[in-house]
């Protein structure tokens, strides 16, 4: 064998296993998941209910349960800010399956929570395994009034 | 009161374009009257940018509230140190510091080079120029520091910065970052000026490798710097998440590492040119998509800058433009470029460092493919797609394993074509430390052994018997000759050969980063719910829950809970997590306890005080994880030996 091929047999061999590799073990880790505004979500509830996903959402206010006792807890997400108004569309029910909330959780807080919707006889709840609340943006919209430079 | 600040910029961008003509011309005219010109105009668009800045922080420093930048990013409850890391606290403020560190850095390779490389000179000025350009007209007109609010609105006081940003590490952070990105515009402009004067031989890239390294070297602190701030501030118990955010300051580093490597093979062979170029240009345009991607906000992330889209798409075109003009010039010129030499064996020092390149770049594009695919997905099927943390080990893992195997059989493999007994003489010793370290990981961690760690602590056995042997056999051969002792020895070969030795330890501090990395296989969380008096039990300390009160009251306040902290019935410590409240900016923090040793960390952060008044906590238990921070120290001090300006060598490269 020349050089060449040798560099190109080896080459080959070296990518496949490292193709094979990833390959088979992008299965098994829940690397990719769906991302969904609640209105999107809510639309294709029947398609989604069962499969993986990550719902954007806002926390309703006043509706944060939490169950020391089961370590859980419970809250709504609706779509729009409350202190915006407007809110269309019936809530979304969260367990989340932890005490473990990060800092910024709290009524109105813009969240995404990732898990997947079970339906029950007693209605469709979202089981969350995470939620992840958003940075608030310091690039607000300008002021009214800001002078012209 | 004049806006001194906003004329500066707009007066430093005509004089930044009056420059760029020059250079041009000089450059294409070959005209050195016109070289100097445009040199000169360097230090002018310096100076006026200096001005804005000193501006900037004149505000922030004197409570300026008329300056809308200012009263949303500071207030008067923050500390003096604070309120001026704040002006890079957001979008405007960032982009002007980008600015001033490009020009700092081009006053500088004017200065340095002003007796040498005089025909790259136009070119280089023109590439600089060009970049300062784009920054200037950014800040100019699109994020402006410097505007200000109508009278009847400004307030008595600020909105406050994100209280994580108030921080020591994160006031440094952005600063050791941009020193690295906005440095790798140097040596861009010396590649890009060998391409068009056709200059292409070695000294274009021997007169810029401190202009590489110097950037490196402080692109590697921000990014170890960023993820230790994550790990003491954040309370999530680890370091590093592959946000997209996270992963923009990596990508650069990975062409940035693999070029540093690679310029030696074509110093010493001539081959590999157009691999380096290559790399140079892809690590330049990686630092402004990497600059782009965190600020454009179109991949999700935790740090998210929301933005306007003619931001982003000025932005993104810049960029693109930017790889463009670079790319096509390598390729106008890839006849000249190619080298005259082959690689003769695939045992060799050539090939090892052609698949070290390949490495680095086949890490670059998994990590790419991953934090660009949600961008990708929403393009192609309309959908979003998150890609989750656990995307990316799947590659970093092994291929992290194959650098580490290089990093040992790199530096001792012969050039040409390794003979089988060179190999044998080189690797024997350290093979056989790298097997009994493999065996007594495997021994050590008993039923809880895994593979990944054996062979990562087997190959990092390996890897530092090689530095090991190295030292030894040059220190053993200079003091031989009787004038040296070991220790004189010893820094006698950090001084006659910076590269080689410094390099060494830099190797060395990489080893012990990976090998802290790859405890994280046996990183252990609990979510513990407790009343004061319980006690529970972790990895072999023990724990009682004493009391929580409310933190004494300042510009934050919340809960401080204290846990007494046990190995065995051996007292260790008092544990202070606490769960803090900014009042100003209505947000919360939590603050970890962190009982560090050798072995691991043990992490504790204060999740709740429940209504009912019991606490929760999240406890983490991290082994190895302090390596990585004493790793990045020895790494630190390793670049700084490689890159240190010796007395005697100057004077030796002056003579020649």
């Amino acid at each position: 064998m020349t050089k060449g091929v040798q560099i190109a047999v080896g080459a080959t061999a070296i990518a496949a296993l490292l193709g094979w590799y990833g390959a088979t073990n992008l299965d098994s880790t829940p690397a990719f998941t769906y991302y969904k505004s609640l209105e999107e979500f809510q639309a294709n509830a029947g398609a989604r209910s069962g499969a993986r996903s990550r719902v954007h959402g806002y926390v309703a206010a006043k509706s944060i349960h939490r169950d020391i006792e089961a370590m859980q807890v419970h809250f709504e997400v609706q779509n729009t800010p409350p202190h915006a108004g407007g809110a269309s569309g019936s809530p979304l029910v969260v367990v989340l399956a932890s005490l473990e909330t990060p800092d910024l959780f709290k009524d109105g807080a813009e969240v995404v929570v990732e898990g997947h919707l079970v339906t029950s006889s007693g209605g469709t709840i979202f089981e969350a395994d995470k939620v992840l609340a958003k940075c608030p943006s310091k690039f607000e919209a300008k002021p009214p009034g800001l002078a012209e430079s | 009161m004049i806006d001194i600040g906003g004329f500066s910029l707009r007066f430093a961008l005509v004089l930044a374009l009056l420059g760029f003509g020059s250079a041009i011309y000089a450059g294409v005219q070959r005209k050195p009257e016109w070289t100097r010109v445009a040199e000169r105009s360097v230090w002018l668009v310096f100076t006026f940018v200096s001005i804005a800045m000193i501006a900037l922080f004149y505000a922030f420093a004197t409570f300026d509230f008329q300056n809308f930048y200012v009263a949303s990013h500071s207030a008067r409850s923050m500390d003096l140190q604070y309120r001026l890391a704040a002006l890079w606290g957001g979008q405007a403020g960032s982009l002007l510091l980008w600015l001033w560190i490009l020009l700092a850095y081009s006053v500088a390779s004017v200065w340095f080079n002003r007796t040498q490389n005089r025909t790259l000179m136009p070119w280089v000025v023109a590439v600089l120029l060009a970049n300062a350009i784009f920054f200037l007209v950014l800040v100019a007109f699109v994020t402006e520091p410097f505007q200000l609010l109508q009278p009847g609105d400004i307030l008595s006081d600020g909105t406050g910065l994100n209280p994580l940003l108030q921080h020591p590490v994160m006031m440094i952070h952005p600063l050791m970052l941009y020193t690295g990105l906005v440095g790798f515009a140097v040596p861009f402009a010396f590649a890009f000026a060998a391409l068009v004067t056709g200059e292409l031989g070695t000294n274009w890239f021997r007169t810029t490798r401190r202009w590489t390294l110097f950037p490196w070297l402080f692109l590697s602190i921000g990014i170890m710097l960023g993820g230790r701030w994550a790990y003491e501030v954040l309370g999530w118990g680890g370091y590093w998440a592959w946000d997209p955010v996270e992963n923009a300051s990596f990508m650069p580093w990975l062409p940035a590492t693999a070029f540093l490597h690679s310029v030696m093979i074509q110093e010493k062979r001539n081959m590999l040119k157009t691999w380096n170029l290559l790399l140079i240009g892809l690590t330049y345009t990686l630092c402004l998509f990497g600059t782009f991607l965190t600020r454009s906000g179109i991949v999700q992330s935790v740090h998210a800058f929301a933005q306007s889209p003619i931001f982003t798409s000025v932005f993104l075109g810049y960029t693109l433009f930017s790889a463009a003009i670079f790319f096509s010039a390598v390729a106008i010129r890839r006849k000249e470029i190619r080298s005259p030499n082959r690689i003769e064996s695939v045992i060799s020092r050539e090939a090892g460092f052609l698949l070290n390149n390949w490495v680095f770049i086949s890490l670059l594009v998994w990590i790419f493919t991953g934090t660009l695919f949600p961008v990708a997905a929403e393009i192609v099927q309309g959908e979003q797609i998150s890609v989750g943390p656990g995307f990316f080990p799947i590659m970093a893992g092994p291929l992290a394993l194959f650098l580490l195997f290089l990093t040992g059989v790199g530096p001792l493999i012969a050039w040409r074509r390794a003979s089988l007994s060179s190999v044998t003489k080189q690797f024997s010793k350290p093979a056989v430390v790298g097997l009994i370290t493999s065996l007594a990981s495997w021994y050590g961690l008993g039923d809880r052994a895994v593979y990944y760690p054996i062979i990562c602590w087997g190959l990092g056995g390996f890897v530092i018997a090689t530095i090991v042997q190295e030292y030894a056999l040059a220190i053993r051969a200079r003091v031989r000759k009787g004038e040296e002792n070991v220790f004189q020895a010893f820094r006698a070969l950090l001084r006659k050969n910076q590269q080689r030795y410094g390099g060494y330890i830099v190797h060395f501090g990489a080893v012990l980063i990976i090998v802290g990395m790859a405890g994280s296989v046996f990183d252990e969380e609990r979510l513990e719910n407790i009343r004061t008096g319980d006690q529970f039990e972790i990895g072999g300390y023990r724990l009682e829950y004493l009391t929580a009160t409310a933190i004494p009251m300042q510009h934050y306040g919340g809960a401080v809970a204290r846990l007494a902290l046990y190995r065995g019935d051996k007292p260790l410590g008092v544990m202070t997590p606490e769960k803090r409240m900014y009042w100003l900016e209505d947000q919360p923090a939590s603050i970890p306890a962190v009982y560090s040793t050798l072995r691991e960390d043990l992490y504790i952060t204060l999740t709740a005080i429940e209504k009912d008044g019991s606490a929760t906590f999240k406890i983490y238990r991290n082994p190895m994880v302090n390596w990585i921070w004493i790793g990045g120290c020895v790494f630190v001090i390793g670049s700084l030996a490689v890159m240190w300006p010796h007395p005697d060598r100057s004077r030796e490269s002056k003579a020649t």
